[in-house]
């Protein structure tokens, strides 16, 4: 039986930009919100009982490109639960709104004011920590007495700035009290390739609680955390959540944050998170793609973030910008474990901005050029890699590149995943965008 | 289950609700609600010759809509069978079966006004008789279709598909099978199943289809406001489009001793209603119930009012199935499953309706074919796993698969009328 109790907070600082978030732990089995009492802001005396969701600010026109938002979600974070070769770790927090994403357009959803939370999950291989970023048709069933509430459900993938990828939707309840929640992972059918080969090819269920209750709403409504109302909508992102599981220790820390200036945009540690003038992605190192295998084991919760450009080995063709995502390219000799050994393969890496969340469902197909001739067009192929993680790639069957050869990639579909707040302007016109062989290139 | 409070519900509602919980109970509330109704059902025939060969050949008896579409009638039973005894049929038990349904021919005209029925066999039952079936029929056990399933197969015996537009007349039908009644319609019972087999009440299944009636269960838990007011079906369409379906002749077995039969697949399962109607828009659900170019082209209208007697699906569509997922980021249930057709002409003959059974929103999928392995193959396109991860997800964007959950699966061979009572499994 699992504690119930054990979550945390995640909220408190409003240094989001510049800080990583600080998570308030409260792992006694007691009144877990109001240990935080004191960490909140005057949001939380404001919050009547009775909501379900809060009132969030609208931002008026924001960029055709990643922006900040109004505010950090506050949200519950539940124990992990593995399940065969997954591990999950569930969230939960009030209904907000969000966007599904069809071809290159986008459907806003908001919550309808009746019970509900919006539950979420990442989901990562149990053992590598490498969190799995594709959509294979993941099924929710909840219940409340041994009944179930609602009909089943397919949650969204989603991708959100402090989430990165995860499955999530806002899921009506009854009233309040103690609910069951069965997630049935069906195999992933996309291509997998290294240590990844084989794997994740049985149907496995996870199970876990939660409670919904007064406690639960004015924890993730009042912890909800404004930015600075000057940051709405600019260019940038916030940081990825740490899900650490100090407790104690968390608090103090974020009580270092908690300061409601504390963002400083001339910090030029920490701006990597923002500003219109390239997305410094490698930069970053929060929440780094490398990190998130030695995470797991230890109630870390991974965050989907792909290696920066420069750790790609080989051939780096560059890493052209389109629709404000960063599309890392390179190519692998024809040596490589991810073809037969006879063809060179390109590998084209997608990702957010700041930070570098894999963006999956694509369709990206590429045309090499020479001398203004093409000479092939490939599809490429979506595959997850326990090293390269997600990425598309073909083999390079009809063509051996050379220098001087162009490379366009096409962005046929842009990713088709459900965004949160402040992603959903990005990654849907997506011009094609080219690069150059250079063979000498070292890696 | 106990009768539904009247309170509250509508005439139609309550005979659905009624048509549910069954039994004699029911029927007698039935009648109560709607006592004019049976002097109004038309009586059936003593010449067995003059119906149909086929059991399955319903179309002709049924009404069509203004398109000239055949319309199911607006309630269905399927009632779960059991068999009394193992091994070989006798040949009491098998006159015992066709006098009961034959009582049933008398009573009732062959029609949606009266009353249309089939009997099927399960895998299940042909093993329990020790009487594997015929070479030219091709019966396997029900298994999971896809990844994402894990269903309960029907390892009973035989199925009733019982349907009328009268609530009454599928209740007193089945009341009649079973010796719960003296007289139905006007006739005598004088035989019953109740020595052959076993009703499996908790195997049994109900349903309703027809403009306005999904519209009539938003009491129902996960069955939203936001579904059309007359729409025939919860997903919100017209379905059944007779250049969609197969002809009775493409689905009827052609050689062998059940030359004149046909098989027949009944899946059953939850429906999302509430991610469907309240986070798609129509645009998306448009584009994923039939194409992204129903969407560009407005083929549709708001609940399928545009098409007429077919869903639009162009071999053009078709083809393209592939190049939408890559370039448009969604594909069609109707565009993917259409890849199956055979020489342009859809195999499965669909007889599908909706249920609130356990009181949430479903699909009883039924399905006529020559052979189920037909319907394994328009199952396999509309999964569309070669599409998964090539512009579409495994379940998003991917047709209506993010939608709908099976819980059970059946197969069965629906043998010609003269074999219907208990049939050896080859009858040489």
């Amino acid at each position: 039986m699992m504690n119930r109790r054990r979550f945390f907070y995640c909220a408190g600082s409003v240094a989001a930009l510049t800080t990583a978030a600080g998570c308030l732990g409260d792992d006694d089995s007691g009144d877990g919100p109001d240990a935080d009492d004191e960490t909140r802001t005057t949001a939380e005396n404001e919050t009547d009982e009775r909501r379900v969701a809060p009132d969030l600010p609208e931002i008026e026109d924001p960029p055709d490109a990643v922006y900040v938002p109004t505010h950090r979600e506050a949200m519950q974070m539940l124990e992990p639960v593995e399940a065969g070769a997954y591990a999950l770790a569930p969230m939960l927090s009030y209904p907000h709104p969000f966007w599904l994403v069809d071809g290159r357009e986008t459907e806003r959803v908001d919550p309808d004011g009746s019970p509900a939370v919006h539950l979420m999950f990442t989901l990562w291989d149990a053992d590598t920590g490498l969190v799995l970023p594709v959509e294979s048709g993941a099924q929710i069933r909840v219940e409340r007495d041994g009944q179930e509430v609602g009909s089943p459900r397919s949650p969204w993938a989603m991708i959100s700035q402090e989430m990165g990828f995860h499955f999530g939707d806002n899921v009506p309840l009854d009233e309040d009290g103690t609910y069951t929640v069965e997630v049935t992972l069906p195999p992933i059918g996309v291509r997998k390739t290294g240590a990844l080969e084989g794997r994740f090819a049985e149907t496995e269920t996870a199970t876990f609680e939660f409670t919904y209750d007064e406690d639960f709403r004015r924890a993730v409504i009042g912890g909800i955390e404004y930015l600075d109302e000057d940051l709405w909508g600019e260019r940038g992102a916030l940081e990825p959540m740490e899900h650490g599981q100090g407790g104690g220790g968390d608090e103090g820390d974020d009580h270092e944050h908690d300061d409601s200036n504390a963002h400083d945009e001339g910090d030029g540690e920490d701006t990597g998170h923002e500003g219109e003038d390239g997305h410094d992605a490698d930069g970053h190192e929060e929440g780094g793609g490398n990190g998130q295998h030695e995470d797991h084991g230890d109630g870390h919760v991974p965050y989907s973030s792909l290696p920066p450009a420069e750790d790609y080995p080989e051939t780096l063709l560059g890493d052209p910008e389109t629709g404000d995502a960063t599309l890392v390219t390179t190519l692998l000799e024809s040596d490589t474990r991810l073809t037969d050994g006879s063809h060179p393969y390109l590998l084209v890496s997608p990702r957010t901005p700041y930070n570098r969340v894999p963006l999956a469902d694509m369709a990206i197909s590429a045309t090499i050029g020479r001398d203004g001739e093409e000479l092939a067009t490939v599809d490429l192929e979506q595959t997850l890699d326990d090293e390269y993680d997600l990425h598309y790639g073909a083999e390079l069957v009809d063509v051996q590149p050379e220098t001087g050869d162009t490379v366009t990639l096409t962005v046929e579909s842009p990713p088709q995943v459900s965004r949160h707040r402040g992603y959903e302007t990005a990654f849907l016109e997506m011009p094609p965008v080219e690069v150059e062989v250079d063979m000498e290139v070292p890696e | 289950m106990s009768l539904p409070d009247r309170t509250g519900l509508s005439r139609r509602e309550y005979l659905r609700a009624v048509v549910a919980v069954g039994g004699a109970s029911a029927l007698g509330a039935c009648l109560a609600e709607d006592g004019e109704t049976e002097d109004a059902v038309p009586g059936g025939t003593d010449d067995p010759e003059s119906l149909p060969s086929r059991q399955h050949a319903w179309n002709d008896a049924l009404s069509t809509d203004d398109d000239g579409n055949v319309q199911l009638p607006e309630h269905h039973v399927l009632v779960a069978l059991s068999l009394v005894d193992d091994g070989e049929p006798t040949d009491e038990a098998r006159e015992t079966v066709e006098t009961s349904l034959r009582t049933l021919e008398r009573a009732y005209e062959w029609s949606n006004e009266g009353l249309v029925f089939t009997v099927g066999y399960t895998p299940a039952y042909f093993e329990r008789i020790g009487s594997p079936t015929a070479e030219t029929v091709e019966l396997p056990e029900p298994t999971a279709l896809t990844v994402r399933e894990d269903p309960e197969p029907d390892d009973f015996d035989a199925l009733l598909h019982l349907a009328s537009d009268h609530a009454e007349v599928v209740l007193r039908a089945e009341e009649a099978l079973f010796g719960e009644v003296e007289e139905v319609n006007g006739v005598a019972v004088e035989t019953d199943l109740s020595t052959v087999f076993e009703r499996l009440d908790d195997r049994r299944r109900t349903g309703f289809i027809g403009p306005g009636l999904p519209a009539e269960h938003t009491d129902t838990s996960g069955v939203p406001e936001e579904i059309p007011e007359d729409a025939p079906f919860f997903m919100g369409f017209r379905s059944g489009f007779r250049a969609n379906q197969a002809t009775e002749d493409r689905a009827t077995i052609t050689e062998g001793p059940f030359a004149g039969g046909t098989t027949q697949h009944v899946s059953s399962m939850d429906l999302q209603l509430e991610t469907w109607f309240k986070q798609d828009s129509h645009r998306q659900r448009v584009s994923k119930m039939f194409s992204p170019e129903h969407v560009d082209e407005d083929l549709v209208g708001d609940i399928g009012e545009k098409l007429s007697t077919s869903s639009g699906v162009t071999d053009e569509r078709i083809e393209a199935t592939e190049e939408d997922a890559r370039t448009r980021g969604v594909v069609g249930h109707a565009q993917k499953a259409a890849r199956a057709r055979e020489d342009g002409q859809p195999l499965l003959l669909r007889r599908d309706f909706n249920t609130v059974d356990g009181d949430r929103p479903g699909v009883h999928f039924l399905s006529l074919q020559r052979e189920i392995e037909e319907f394994v193959r328009v199952r396999n396109a509309m999964t569309g796993a070669d599409l998964a991860g090539n512009g579409v997800g495994g379940v998003q964007n991917n047709g209506i698969l993010q939608y709908i959950f099976v819980n059970r699966r059946g197969n069965y061979l629906l043998p010609p009328r003269p074999l219907r009572a208990l049939p050896s499994g080859d009858p040489a």
